[in-house]
């Protein structure tokens, strides 16, 4: 009764006979679905739109066309919508890409607890996986700095981006909405604190070293608004999203990454409560873990992986940004997930205060 | 502009049953507006009241908190320079459409009006691409030898590019009372002595200030809620409350706190209407006598 006609298809050859072996058991393998077993039911992904959005479509195509499955699109993501989906009972959002905390934040009250024995998450990088969510992509936030304006003296970590009297300049900071618990944990160290054995307290002290940053400071509101100001020169020393930052290279910003310490981040993929079809979320989801599908969404929108067996074939600049290498991984840091998500409103508070010219 | 006037029916119909019809007329607008504007009013005030228990809680935390204050007088401040740029920027263009042929008018209008049917979002970021560091502004500045004027992410560029996109709002309704005023009483006035200044002021300017307190009106009610350009021209500096009420809501999920503060905003508003209004209509009647 189960059918593997697609065996042939690129995904399948690597699992070859273990796949075979595998639906024998029902255990999911990701990037695989049966053939036509969606045939005539909607899913409704939701995302950031955009080139990324296009991208996780571009890597859906093959659960898509295999399933049968109508696959429509909304977004951006936003938690409050998602809230009153969920409290008014009618639930049209059947798998939610979000930031970094939500799926920490409202675990079990907006999105579902997941059964790990519908997904298949071997092949997931360690510690990316939580109750409610798995990674959508990884990227990171690294800093960015302007090569003709520092020249043989660059900038080599966070400590030099606070320190405005070695390296002046103006500096730009992600503005876009929620703060980043990496940065404020590389300010806390600057103003002298133990990111590791953090307190509220501290996220004052790590705000004030921001704060002190000066009125020139550039809060920019749009990962593309950081890309124009590296683009244009207007600010010396960037926070940015690596795929930001590797297209302002492409286009030519004289900008360089300091690799040291940048700070990792991710979307998840998560499944709201209150879904009409879980099963049918749920094999959206294994399927978009899939080596190939992973492969897809790098080549198409340069974000690194979350199928540590995926080998996407990017050109070299897109490769300098990638976050899965062991180079880079060595140099990053995973910010502090468990405090952020237990104090997450009074440090969105705190910063959005900071934000509004507090 | 004001309501119109049941007693001026014509009361030879004789049958009292006529009466309310003009009322009647009204019902469609009035059910739009309940359903449209009465209905989430409503739910906002209650929200604001009862998230997360019942309660002041909300209005307690929003006068607790400096952060709030500060931003709503800059909310005020920022929409009052708005609505007076407007004013200076809309006067002289509006007396210009009603003094040219209907050829150049008809171009002017255009001009008003092509703007307005462009995205708010494309004429700021228009704005951003002018006011920028690097942008044609400061590169027109720097070769008359004026350098590092900061424009963008200033409350200065966030006044510049609301007035743009609210000049509009504020020349329409001047245009269509300016039209409306005969200019022979200028005419009249030079006839009887007064310099064209004196004219001016003693007789076109308070018969045009209905227009000017129109628009002026729209324009600064507008401005209180603008959200996408300052949220693109400005800095920490220049945030509206809007700004505050989107992270409370779509990033706290704090309905209740977000809620109280448009109800705030709109109170606020209410009663600056409120005090500003004997002086509209004083102006008002003075300006209608004819």
């Amino acid at each position: 009764m189960l059918k593997t006609k697609g065996l042939g298809l690129g995904a399948m050859v690597v699992l070859g006979a273990l796949a075979t072996a595998a639906f024998a058991q029902e255990k999911p393998v990701a990037g695989e679905v049966k053939e036509g077993s969606l045939k005539g039911k909607t899913l409704t992904l939701v995302s950031f739109g955009g080139i990324y959005q296009d991208g996780q479509v571009a890597a859906l195509k093959e659960f898509v066309d295999k399933s049968g499955v109508t696959l429509l699109n909304d977004g951006p993501t936003e938690i409050a919508k998602l809230q009153a989906q969920v409290e008014s009972g009618n639930v049209t959002w059947d798998v939610v890409d979000t930031a970094d905390f939500p799926p920490y934040v409202y675990c079990g009250k907006l999105f579902q607890k997941l059964d790990f024995s519908k997904l298949d998450i071997s092949h997931i990088p360690e510690g990316q996986v939580s109750d409610c969510s798995v990674p959508a992509m990884n990227y990171g936030v690294v800093l960015m700095y302007n090569t003709e304006k520092y020249k043989d003296n660059p900038p080599k970590t966070w400590a030099d981006f606070f320190d405005t009297a070695k390296f002046p300049g103006v500096r730009g900071i992600d503005g876009s909405g929620d703060f980043t618990g990496g940065l404020l944990e590389q300010a806390l160290k600057v103003g002298g604190g133990d990111p590791k054995a953090m307190t509220v307290a501290d996220i004052d002290k790590a705000i004030d070293v921001v704060r002190k940053l000066g009125p020139d400071t550039i809060y920019w509101k749009t990962g593309a608004e950081s890309q124009q100001l590296a683009e244009s020169g207007e600010a010396d020393m960037l926070m940015m999203w690596t795929g930001r930052a590797m297209t302002a290279v492409k286009n030519g910003a004289k900008y360089a990454p300091a690799w040291q310490d940048w700070l990792v981040v991710m979307d998840q993929m998560t499944i709201p409560v209150g879904v009409k079809d879980t099963d049918a979320a749920y094999a959206l989801l294994n399927a978009y873990l899939g080596k190939q599908s992973q492969e897809v969404l790098t080549q198409t929108t340069s974000y690194t992986p979350i199928n540590n067996e995926a080998q996407p074939k990017v050109d070299a600049s897109v490769a300098a940004f990638l976050t899965n290498t062991p180079e880079r991984q060595k140099q990053g840091v995973k910010q502090n997930i468990k405090f952020w998500v237990e104090n997450f409103q009074v440090a969105q508070e705190k910063w959005s205060a900071l934000m509004a010219g507090n | 502009m004001s309501a119109s006037e049941p007693t001026t029916q014509p009361a030879a119909e004789g049958r009292a049953g006529w009466a309310w019809r003009p009322y009647a007329l009204t019902l469609p607008a009035l059910i739009l507006l309940a359903a449209v504007i009465g209905y989430p009013l409503l739910t906002i005030v209650l929200r604001s009241l009862s998230e997360p228990e019942w309660g002041v809680q909300n209005y307690v935390w929003f006068f607790g908190a400096p952060i709030n204050l500060t931003v709503l007088q800059r909310t005020f401040a920022i929409s009052a320079w708005v609505t007076l740029v407007c004013v200076v920027c809309a006067y002289p263009y509006a007396y210009l459409m009603t003094a040219v042929g209907p050829r150049v008018r008809l171009m002017l209008v255009l001009c008003v009006l092509i703007p307005f049917w462009v995205s708010g979002v494309v004429r700021t970021l228009s704005w951003v691409i002018l006011l920028q560091d690097s942008g044609v502004i400061n590169s027109l500045l720097r070769s008359v030898g004026f350098s590092g004027v900061r424009l963008i992410r200033t409350q200065t560029g966030v006044v510049i590019g609301m007035a743009q996109v609210l000049l509009p709002f504020m020349i329409l309704p001047l245009y269509s009372v300016m039209k409306g005023i005969d200019l022979r009483l200028m005419r009249a006035a030079e006839s009887l002595g007064a310099r064209p200044s004196r004219a001016f002021f003693t007789v076109y300017l308070p018969l045009s200030l209905p227009g000017v307190y129109a628009g002026a009106m729209i324009v600064f009610i507008l401005a209180l809620g603008f959200y996408i350009t300052p949220a693109l021209l400005g800095g920490p500096r220049s945030t509206m409350l809007s700004t505050l009420v989107q992270n409370q809501v779509l990033s706290l999920l704090q309905w209740g706190r977000g809620g109280a503060m448009g109800v705030v905003l709109l109170v606020a508003t209410f009663v600056l209407l409120a005090l500003a209004a004997p002086v509209m209509r004083s102006r008002h009647r003075e300006a209608g006598r004819r």
